[in-house]
């Protein structure tokens, strides 16, 4: 295993733990604490320094190169999903006219988390499968 | 969708029993990369490919071969 598998093991894991430690305060604390289940997340700012001096290459180069791509599908996918259920729940099931502008900033954040949580996913799936080389 | 295989595991043999980690070392990759290709997890790019072939001190062709017919599904 490299480290890049390393610190997607490491994001994968930390995520599992934030969403658990969310569902688990939500009842009790209610949605706006709840969410500062997320910040045990930052433990990964430290991610860089597993393996920073393990060397890479091309293949290295490409999986990172893809998974950063379908994370950021992954990411917009969820941004717009999310912006589509706070208008379907505002509108429609609660029956107000105007959304919160406190709503952006959470699906914002939801987009990064999905980011990061689909990257971890994709780097984990192509380091087990076949890989097309191109130019890197 | 193209097949290309390789015979780097019976090259490395023929060559002294060469181990993977030399040969990572000679065509500036990872090991698991060698391993990904000895598997056909993985198809190297014409640079990748021209450095093991060097390494081997033969051709590309010697060491990937190119199946016609499974590009031509």
């Amino acid at each position: 295993m490299n480290a890049e598998q390393k610190r997607a093991w490491l994001s994968v894991v930390t995520m599992s733990v934030c969403v658990v430690g969310y569902l688990v305060l939500l009842p009790l604390f209610g949605p706006v604490v709840a969410f500062a289940a997320f910040a045990f997340y930052g433990i990964n700012g430290f991610a860089g320094l597993i393996g920073r001096h393990e060397k890479i290459d091309e293949r290295d180069k490409n999986i990172a190169r893809r998974a950063t791509l379908a994370g950021a599908m992954a990411s917009y996918g969820a941004f717009i999903l999310g912006c589509m259920g706070a208008w379907e729940v505002v509108w429609h099931l609660q029956g107000k006219d105007m959304v919160s502008v406190h709503i952006l900033p959470n699906i914002t954040i939801l987009g990064g988390i999905v980011f990061f949580f689909a990257r971890s996913i994709a780097i984990l799936v192509l380091y087990g499968r076949h890989v097309e080389a191109d130019n890197v | 969708m193209s097949e290309i295989t390789n015979s780097i595991r019976r090259l490395r043999f023929d060559h002294n029993e060469m181990t993977q980690e030399e040969l990572a070392k000679q065509a500036g990759c990872t090991r698991q990369t060698i391993i990904a290709l000895e598997a056909g997890k993985y198809t190297p790019s014409l640079a990748l490919a021209f450095r093991i072939a060097r390494s081997f001190d033969c051709r590309v062709e010697d060491v990937f071969t190119f199946s016609e017919d499974a590009s031509t599904e």
